[in-house]
């Protein structure tokens, strides 16, 4: 075999896996979204089979559009993302320029900084949702129950107890609820990413150029405009890099959505084709179908944001 | 001089408190999932033994009776570790070819293989679930380990892809003219000088594999259940099971996290995407 045809042919297995793995699936899934076909059905009973005489053309599509539930599932899975990358990248940043610099026990902070990555998502959402923020039972419910049984005691004394009445009792938040469960969400995947984001600016503040650092000290260039001319474009790359591949995984946010609310309120595209599933698989399809479109927005975005720098 | 001074001043103090506090609240949510662990079911819930209270291993000792630990521990071993050397096979050449062997098409390709992750799994669920159930793999491993395999596939080669980018072309050129093969190459040269960004590919891909949770979750009932359908088919409502929760979670979690401090040197020096030049 020729110099250069082996090494090209090596690519070939990752290439094939992968068309197969798109391909299949997703062509299967688009032509599910064009019939009728569901899983229980006492008065068609014909559905109940993925055949082409349940044809429905472009119905299950209309059907999604008209459920009250899409857009707002639209709407939530990019609030979701949107609200996890701002929140990681922040404090990402912060986070690496603090532990950057060497002081007494970096390396067990930086130890303990990045355990909530190796944490499965699973037990993540089951952690935070029971364990600190149930408002009864969690660390959420004790921590106001603490501070309104603080509040009783007050009311009681002699001079100061009239201006304390007037005080509300703390209400406990319930994060299952409606308004609640996104941020609950954000909250914990935000503690997961974090870290993430952590460990990937502090490679690259590693790199900077230290000389150039001094020389700006050297300059008299406060800490401030040092980090907002150097550190800051320093960090365009790993920053873009970042957002990709969180982007990636939050989109289809799934295990943290169904264990903290199962989907009362903040359904996400996914958990809403999940939601459809139970038993609309036409539906269910044709709002993958859209899902796959707006993966598809989103991804164009970001891989030319990276894909301009990474063949450099 | 004064902006130096100032700015040693917050070295010497400010920054090691405020790393310290940043550090221990990140960790905070796991220190307490490990010390309910050691309480019994009725004490986690009262305030009153919030810190102290009298630790106790039933927990961990009932694991096996309340959960079936070890059966899901163990398809979680085998579906991890079998998925990541598979990953590993496929992508190490890919990723060689990509890094040295590079045509016009080489980027395009590494974006579409990007751009697959971003296909929702929710959209294709249904048909995988139908094609598992067709040809008789559901709920087996070897389903779930080629799933794991090829969801983790781009993203190990774009690691790999950056690392080996990084390796001077001459030094794989010096090999070529001894004579030696692409087979060769790849085990004689490539792999020893690789070998920090190929374990911390590694490294991620397990993690990503033993954590990952929908389709483990949903393309199996028993026999090849892993630890992520473990926890979210035994979340407790209400917090009746606090204690056992947490320790079951903490046995689950516990050896991809002291693995993950282990080898925390080298994933911070693999795990660049590329950001770093």
């Amino acid at each position: 075999m020729s110099d250069r045809k082996l090494p090209r042919l090596l690519q070939t297995p990752a290439v094939l896996l992968l068309l197969v793995w798109m391909l299949i699936p997703l062509g299967i899934t688009l032509y599910f979204s064009f019939i009728r076909y569901v899983l229980n059905s006492l008065r068609h009973p014909e559905w109940t089979s993925p055949s082409l005489s349940n044809w429905r053309g472009f119905g299950n599509y209309q059907f999604v559009l008209n459920s009250k539930d899409f857009l707002l599932a639209i709407q939530n899975s990019l609030f979701i993302v949107c609200s996890i990358l701002f929140l990681t990248v922040i404090l990402g940043v912060l986070i690496a320029v603090l532990i950057n610099k060497s002081f007494p026990g970096q390396g067990i902070v930086r130890v303990l900084l990045i355990s909530p990555f190796f944490v499965m998502p699973a037990v993540n959402a089951v952690l935070w949702i029971n364990m600190i923020l149930d408002p009864v039972l969690g660390l959420q419910g004790i921590a106001v129950g603490g501070i309104n049984d603080i509040l009783d005691g007050m009311r009681t004394m002699p001079v100061l107890g009239g201006f304390f009445s007037l005080w509300p009792e703390f209400e406990p938040i319930s994060f299952r609820a409606t308004q609640t469960s996104a941020i609950a969400v954000i909250m914990m995947v935000t503690w997961q990413w974090t870290p993430f984001a952590v460990l990937i600016f502090m490679t690259s503040l590693q790199s900077e150029d230290q000389q150039q650092k001094e020389a700006a000290t050297l300059d008299g260039a406060g800490t401030w405009s040092q980090f907002r001319f150097l550190t800051l474009p320093h960090l365009g790359r790993p920053i873009a890099i970042v957002v990709m591949i969180q982007a990636i995984f939050h989109l289809s946010l799934y295990a943290e959505i169904e264990i903290v609310s199962r989907g009362n309120g903040n359904k996400n595209l996914p958990y809403l084709i999940g939601e459809f599933a139970n038993n609309n698989i036409g539906a269910a399809s044709a709002t993958g179908i859209f899902a796959v479109i707006l993966a598809n927005i989103v991804a164009i975005f970001l891989l030319r944001m990276v894909g301009k720098t990474l063949m450099e | 001089m004064a902006i130096v001074a100032q700015s040693s001043k917050f070295g010497t103090y400010g920054r090691p408190v405020l790393a310290w506090a940043v550090g221990l609240l990140f960790f905070f949510p796991i220190f307490w999932m490990v010390l309910t662990s050691f309480k019994t079911d009725a004490d986690a819930v009262k305030p009153e033994f919030l810190f102290f209270f009298t630790p106790t291993l039933e927990n961990y000792l009932n694991m096996t009776e309340n959960y079936d630990y070890w059966r899901f521990a163990r398809n979680s071993v085998i579906s991890a570790v079998s998925a990541t050397v598979f990953t590993l096979f496929v992508s190490v050449p890919a990723a060689y070819a990509m890094a040295f062997n590079p045509s016009r098409a080489t980027k395009d390709v590494l974006m579409w293989m990007l751009s697959t992750k971003m296909l929702p799994a929710a959209a294709v669920l249904y048909p995988m679930i139908f094609l598992a159930k067709g040809i008789g793999l559901y709920d087996t491993h070897i389903l779930i380990i080629t799933v794991l395999s090829l969801i983790n596939l781009p993203i190990a080669i774009w690691m790999l892809f950056t690392y080996f980018k990084e390796i001077p072309k001459d030094i794989i050129e010096a090999g070529k003219m001894d004579g030696v093969n692409t087979w060769g190459e790849i085990k004689e040269i490539l792999i020893p000088l690789a070998w920090g960004g190929i374990a911390s590919t590694a490294l991620l891909v397990f993690i990503f594999c033993w954590n990952e949770a929908y389709w483990t979750v949903r393309l199996t009932t028993i026999d090849a259940a892993t630890l992520s359908k473990l926890i979210e088919g035994n979340r407790a409502p209400e917090g009746l099971f606090f204690g056992r929760l947490s320790a079951v979670s903490t046995a689950a979690v516990g050896p991809v996290v002291v693995l993950g401090w282990f080898c925390q040197k080298q994933l911070v020096q693999g795990l660049t995407f590329g950001a770093v030049k």
